[in-house]
């Protein structure tokens, strides 16, 4: 069922687009915030991006709730759920428990700060919070769009599709900064960083393809995620700033940005591929397929690259290896370009990537069970 | 949010014990190059946290001042973050304000930069940050906090049995009684989830606490215990703080430890010592002629990072017939507490004269205690200064041992690469007048003793001070 009005991108959508970008751009600037700068204040404008985020899904979604529950348009009604007497999207629900969240984090880090310190790490109990909310938007976001997406044919669906896979790599992006003190460029010829990548990459995109249905959507997200990664890499060390906390190893003099991305687009035209080819396969020997795929041809391009990365080639704008915190002394194996091992036996990096591939092929059955479950959302 | 947490923690509320007793601000006054100045800094009860930094030129022409944290030693020493530039007030152009992030549990230095039409001048002002407390919860936070928790918890529940129930029909069906129980059976699965995650976070936010209050100051202990012939040994016992050690003491004028012995309860005589080490921790001095009764032990120490404590005790000492005072070692005498004029007669028959006590004092804000001796000739340095003063609290919650330039130990100082008697008078021929810039913190009754070496004896003046 369909009607007229479902042909263009509604409002809220677009809000929920603006919600889920702003809190992506406000972390990464909050992470190169602290960088570069090393402290701050609530009021920096990272942090106001990040809750405006929150408060602008939160209200948003919560005027649509309020819309949809008193609206005279029985449509509006009929294609929402029911929860404490109101009626709305789902993905309204699931936006506004996020913008709650969020904004409930504000106060909770607040007395965490006064209680325990000014504490300046990413993993704490308000973090969390905070994080939840976030994860919370960007879920929310998703399903809003399904719910309409999944109704819709022909160009509605076809724009509403692209928006799907853009808020999908938000959601990886979002994944990635909870792992990220895993990722950086010292560890990518270590086992444990391929085990944690394939625990987070091929959910994602066995759901997105499951549930987008189109035959590039892998690569369609991953080309997201590079050229949103490339934006901060290239934006952010244009802004100004200077260590405030010691010790200061380095003289910085602008933010310093995260890494350039992982070159996650190859494994995800071959998983688009593999997909595509397997539609008729039974889910586990697809995710099989699909997770040793996705783990050996990352592994084959991002290893060297890494060594590319740690090569004075890379040391320049477009690659953004000559950016290092402030508070790394000269002796870190990461100022140096140098690889740490995570394991310290071939037996133990081994070990680390048999568990990739388990965890890369359990990844993508949860993704395509979770692909098989948004694709059936309606309201 | 674990709801447990919501209920005020019962955890330390302990005294602000920092290298004094009950005084954890810092007072110096010193020179900038060639601008004089009076520096205050509140450091914070919580670390990390925020230090508040108050500086006043008694120099006119300072147009600028830049402040920075820096640990005291060690590598992060010599690599300084940006300064910040304090504000200067509007009202008054020579006073100036801000506030610093101390990182980590230690001796912290905050690097003062001045500018103004003499030119440049720097100096450094060291600062311990010792974390004293756990902040509790308040009601009205705990109640939004708590309120916040049960509606995002409730509302997960019930947003996963929406979406279950009604998230995948077609607009405008209505859910079937099978994905009505469905759902039913998923929210109670979701509960279960919920409820178990709540309690995970509840243990992590406990062992978040416990890893801090692992980290908040406990002073060292002192036990006296009195040996035939009045000797009194003292020995340091650690309740265990961090990787402190007992055997890393560096000398203040020195000495490794100055005592003040206060006889109780009236306060009226004060002793002046500094005990030996014999060993590690282990302490001894030989107790001049003392009559039996109870006393109060305040022990100063500064260990090689440049943190100072206080350690104190009670002691109950029978007629003590000791040996004559010696070296550094002096005392003291005045009247019961609360009975003392402005004026003191000391033993020489000269009169201390404390000039500002008719003005009235608040907490926490920085005085110039100032004193002057009439007749005025022959005053020397007492260990290096032109004098000493020991502020203490009537009910023994605050002790501060105070010099000219303040209350920061010289030992720390002298780690900073200031020269620590910059700026003061050296040798003979000193002023009648002395002053000790000092704030004291807390509303109450203060006895004050002020020390001063006057042809090779210490005078000491007993006065008493009230915080409204």
């Amino acid at each position: 069922m369909t009607r007229h009005s479902e042909n263009v991108v509604p409002w809220y959508i677009w809000c929920a687009v603006i919600s889920v970008t702003s809190a992506m751009v406000g972390t990464h600037w909050d992470i190169a915030w602290h960088r570069s700068i090393g402290r701050d204040t609530f009021w920096t404008p990272a942090h106001m991006a990040i809750y405006f985020a929150g408060v602008l899904a939160g209200l948003s979604c919560g005027y649509l709730i309020l819309a949809t529950t008193f609206a005279k348009d029985s449509f509006a009604q009929q294609a929402s759920v029911k929860m404490w007497g109101f009626r709305g999207p789902l993905g309204a629900f699931i936006c506004a428990w996020g913008g709650v969240a969020m904004i409930s984090s504000a106060p909770f880090d607040n007395w965490w700060h006064n209680a325990y310190g000014l504490d300046v790490k990413v993993l704490s109990p308000p973090h969390v919070v905070l994080i939840s909310g976030i994860i919370a938007i960007d879920l929310g976001a998703l399903i809003l769009i399904l719910g309409n997406m999944n109704r819709a044919q022909g160009s509605a669906r076809r724009r509403l599709n692209w928006i799907f896979l853009y808020i999908a790599a938000m959601v990886l992006i979002c994944l990635f900064i909870l792992i990220f003190e895993y990722n950086l460029r010292l560890y990518m010829h270590g086992g444990r960083f391929y085990r944690v990548v394939s625990m987070v990459v091929p959910i994602v995109l066995a759901a997105v393809s499951i549930a987008s249905g189109r035959r590039w959507a892998c690569t369609i997200v991953m080309a997201y995620y590079s050229v949103f990664l490339l934006l901060m890499l290239w934006i952010l060390p244009l802004g100004p700033a200077e260590p405030k906390l010691g010790p200061v190893y380095r003289q910085v003099t602008h933010l310093v940005p995260a890494e350039f991305p992982l070159l996650l687009i190859v494994p995800a035209i071959v998983l688009d591929l593999l997909f595509a080819h397997t539609a008729r396969w039974n889910n586990w020997l697809r995710s099989a397929l699909a997770g040793a795929a996705f783990l050996i041809v990352f592994a084959a391009v991002q290893w060297p690259f890494a060594t590319f990365l740690n090569s004075p080639a890379a040391r320049n704008w477009f690659f953004g290896a000559m950016y290092f915190d402030y508070n790394l002394p000269p002796t870190s194996y990461y100022v140096r370009s140098l690889f740490l091992n995570t394991e310290l036996t071939s037996a133990g990096f081994w070990f680390e990537m048999s568990l990739a591939a388990v965890l890369a092929i359990l990844s993508a059955r949860i993704g395509l069970a979770w692909g098989d479950w948004m694709q059936r959302i309606r309201r | 949010m674990p709801a447990r947490r919501l209920l005020p923690l019962a955890l330390l509320l302990a005294a602000a014990l920092h290298a004094h007793v009950g005084s954890p601000d810092v007072f110096y006054e010193g020179a900038a190059g060639p601008y004089r100045l009076l520096v205050t800094i509140r450091p914070p009860v919580i670390v990390p946290g925020v230090a508040e930094i108050e500086i006043r030129s008694s120099t006119p022409g300072v147009s600028t001042i830049r402040i920075v944290p820096l640990p005291l030693t060690g590598p992060g020493a010599k690599l300084a973050p940006t300064a910040d530039i304090a504000r200067q007030s509007k009202e008054d152009p020579q006073f100036f304000t801000g506030a610093l992030w101390l990182m980590s549990v230690g001796a912290w230095q905050v690097r003062i930069h001045a500018e103004g039409d003499k030119g440049p001048g720097e100096m450094s002002v060291p600062v311990p940050a010792l974390p004293t407390r756990i902040q509790t919860m308040q009601t009205g936070i705990g109640a939004l906090l708590f309120g916040l928790m049960l509606l995002l918890a409730i509302g997960l529940v019930s947003i996963v049995g929406a979406g279950v129930r009604e998230g995948q029909l077609e607009p405008g069906v209505d859910p079937p009684p099978s994905r009505v129980r469905y759902a039913r059976v998923t929210m109670a699965a979701t509960a279960t989830g919920v409820a178990a995650l709540l309690i995970l976070g509840n243990q992590w936010w406990n062992s978040e606490a416990g890893n801090y209050s692992r980290i908040i100051y406990k002073p060292l202990e002192l036990a006296p215990t009195l040996q035939p012939g009045g000797r009194l040994m003292l020995r340091l016992n650690d309740p265990g703080w961090l990787r402190r050690r007992v055997d890393d003491l560096i000398p203040d004028h020195t000495h490794l430890m100055h005592m003040y012995v206060i006889s109780l309860p009236g306060m009226e005589q004060v002793w002046h010592l500094h005990p030996e080490q014999i060993e590690a921790g282990v302490f001894a001095q030989n107790l001049p002629d003392m009559p039996a009764g109870r006393y109060q032990l305040f022990a100063d120490i500064v260990h090689q990072s440049g943190i100072p404590e206080t350690l104190t005790t009670e002691i109950d000492l029978p007629q003590v017939a000791g040996r004559p005072l010696s070296g550094d070692d002096s005392a003291g005498a005045g009247p019961p507490i609360g009975k003392t004029p402005s004026v003191a007669t000391l033993s020489n028959g000269a009169k201390l004269i404390w000039e500002n006590a008719a003005d009235p004092l608040r907490a926490k804000q920085m005085t110039e205690f100032r004193f002057r001796v009439e007749p005025g000739d022959g005053i020397e340095l007492y260990m290096g200064m032109q004098g000493h003063a020991a502020f203490v609290k009537t009910d023994r919650t605050v002790f501060a041992h105070v010099h000219p330039s303040g209350s920061v130990p010289m030992a720390a100082l002298s780690l900073t690469n200031s020269d620590p008697h910059a700026g003061h008078m050296m040798g003979a021929g000193l002023p009648p007048e002395v002053s000790f810039p000092f704030g004291l913190p807390q509303p109450g009754a203060y006895r004050i003793y002020v020390q001063i070496k006057i042809r090779g004896h210490v005078e000491t003046g007993v006065f008493d001070a009230q915080v409204n």
